[in-house]
């Protein structure tokens, strides 16, 4: 199963992936016509910075997904086969236990939709959006690695 | 064969069913339940009270969890006597269960206070979708409302009353909204917030009398105050259910204690939820933080102990999260300085013009509380912090700044790093 890491060497902090991220999941998916939608859509990952460098941070698709664990709505599942955090728009109320368990802080709230923000990997695409985005190549889209405890 | 009885079929029950069959397969697993419903959704009855969601969307577990899981599920039944020394519980038609090992999450219920006329039809407590289907019932025959208490469960009592276009009073003893999870400066952001959408706060004031005969008319508050109501709802706090426990050899404080297994005093009877009193990680002391995410936490534990790990629970704390007709609330855990409290450190940034207000607390360098308004992003980081114990030291002067994240803390933390390469 596929999963986004960072090579934060090479990161610029340029925000390409997060402007791709906010176009892939517009309505339109052209960035000019994207800004003028009714409501903009806002990225699911963001870049921050930490002693000179550069880190995006999105969903990561826990294993054990807190946010799963919080969702009084059952809105949030875990989709064991696909290796990701699912959310049901149809059942979110816009609770906002997600994000207050988040312990990456990679959950944002889109308070005018009522929405948690989170990375979808772009599920209906061949990859993830920011991955072509980067124009350094340092999000790589890649088989996961275990780690051995 | 190993048997599992879990009494309770919400939030806690659930996830330790789960986490039963999760490593176990095979053994009898019971789930007794004294309301006449599948599991749903509980902290949802406030939007189905609203009209927000469909009775469909408050169903937790599909119908056929239960089946797939191999569980079997008892409803409408009550078990009002645990026997530890014949490992046996007893239900309230009599029927009697045997047990490996069991799970008490029977959760909590309404505290009714002695009040003249509050056991008047049109008195609802506000718990579970049995209450919510009530109320529901009456709307088209109802105006005005009140509604007595003023935390998380009568705000969403109210929210959803107005909602139906019913006229809402809010009945708040203290001086303030939400006194159980926010401070004075905070609660008022709450309160203004309400107040925009039409709910109307009655504060510093209690209830003396429900008038009326048979159907309710009013209330009148110790103030010599009357209110014309004819529906109303009480949500002056909840009790743990653990009467079943009592004159047991299972140690009760407030709620039935619970180690840092989940375990009670006696080694196969654990619990969870609302009705288990275990370790305050903020507070430093036992008490009851009666919440759905600590209810699922502390199920998933006990579920895994029961059959067979030694699963160790850090404790819990307040975590709370509610949004105000657009306005996001989180708290966790402490909220708010006693007078005499000493050793504690306050960060806090308030901006009525923007309706922002963020609060961190801090002990030993250590977090132990931290409230959001408006602007909750990363609130999820200070829930670590809070439960991971981590010296803030070093960047205790980002904490409240705008880019403040995971990249802050991310050397501090237990686990290891693993996508930043």
């Amino acid at each position: 199963m596929k999963q986004l890491y960072y090579d934060v060497k090479k990161c610029l902090g340029c925000k390409s992936c997060e402007i791709a991220c906010a176009l892939a999941h517009s309505v339109t998916n052209e960035l000019f016509k994207a800004l003028k939608e009714e409501a903009l859509s806002l990225p699911r990952k963001k870049i921050l910075h930490h002693k000179g460098k550069n880190y995006p941070v999105s969903c990561r698709h826990c294993k054990d997904p807190k946010c799963v664990d919080a969702c009084m709505a059952c809105a949030l599942t875990y989709d064991k086969k696909a290796g990701m955090v699912l959310h049901d728009e149809n059942r979110c109320v816009g609770c906002w236990m997600c994000v207050m368990v988040c312990p990456y802080g990679a959950i944002r709230p889109n308070i005018i939709k009522k929405l948690p923000l989170r990375c979808d990997k772009c599920k209906d695409k061949n990859e993830p959006s920011c991955v072509k985005a980067c124009p350094t190549g340092a999000i790589i889209w890649q088989e996961e690695i275990e780690v051995t405890k | 064969m190993k048997k599992f009885v879990v009494i309770g079929n919400s939030a806690a029950g659930i996830a330790a069913v789960e986490a039963i069959r999760k490593r176990d397969t095979e053994s009898k697993v019971i789930v007794i339940s004294d309301e006449n419903y599948a599991t749903y959704c509980r902290c949802l009855i406030s939007y189905f009270l609203a009209g927000d969601i469909k009775e469909e969307k408050i169903i937790y577990r599909p119908e056929s969890f239960y089946k797939e899981n191999n569980i079997e599920l008892l409803l409408n039944r009550e078990v009002v006597r645990v026997d530890p020394k014949k490992n046996r519980i007893i239900c309230n038609d009599k029927v009697q269960f045997d047990y490996t090992s069991l799970l008490i999450a029977t959760g909590a219920s309404p505290k009714i206070p002695e009040i003249k006329g509050l056991k008047k039809r049109g008195v609802f407590g506000f718990r579970t979708i049995e209450n919510a289907k009530s109320i529901e019932g009456l709307i088209p025959v109802t105006k005005t409302s009140c509604v007595l208490g003023g935390g998380l469960i009568g705000l969403k009592a109210a929210y959803a009353l107005k909602k139906r276009n019913i006229d809402v009073k809010v009945i708040i003893k203290s001086r303030q909204v939400l006194s159980q999870m926010l401070d004075f400066e905070a609660a008022g952001f709450v309160q203004r917030r309400l107040e925009e959408n039409g709910i109307e706060m009655v504060l510093g004031q209690d209830i003396q009398e429900v008038i009326g005969n048979g159907d309710i008319k009013a209330i009148k508050l110790d103030s010599g105050k009357v209110f014309d109501s004819s529906l109303v709802v009480v949500a002056k706090g909840v009790s743990p259910n653990i009467d079943l426990v009592k004159e047991t050899e299972i140690k009760v404080g407030e709620g039935i204690i619970a180690n840092n297994l989940m375990q009670t005093s006696v080694p196969n009877i654990y619990t969870a939820g609302d009705c288990a009193e275990s370790f305050d990680l903020t507070a430093g002391a036992y008490a009851i933080n009666a919440l759905w995410p600590v209810a699922v936490e502390q199920g998933k534990i006990s579920g895994a102990n029961m059959a067979g790990e030694n699963l160790n629970y850090d404790g819990s704390f307040g975590m709370n999260s509610i949004d105000f007709f657009g306005l996001p609330v989180i708290s966790l855990g402490i909220y708010k300085l006693k007078e005499d409290s000493h050793g504690y450190e306050e960060l806090k940034v308030s901006d009525t013009k923007s309706n922002i207000y963020k609060k961190v607390i801090i002990r030993n360098n250590e977090v132990v509380g931290a409230t959001f308004i408006g602007d909750i992003r990363n609130s999820g980081i200070f829930l670590r912090l809070i439960r991971e114990r981590i010296d803030v030291r070093t960047f205790r002067d980002r904490l409240l700044q705008e880019n403040f994240g995971y990249p802050d803390i991310m050397d501090f933390v237990k686990e290891k790093e693993r996508l930043y390469v």
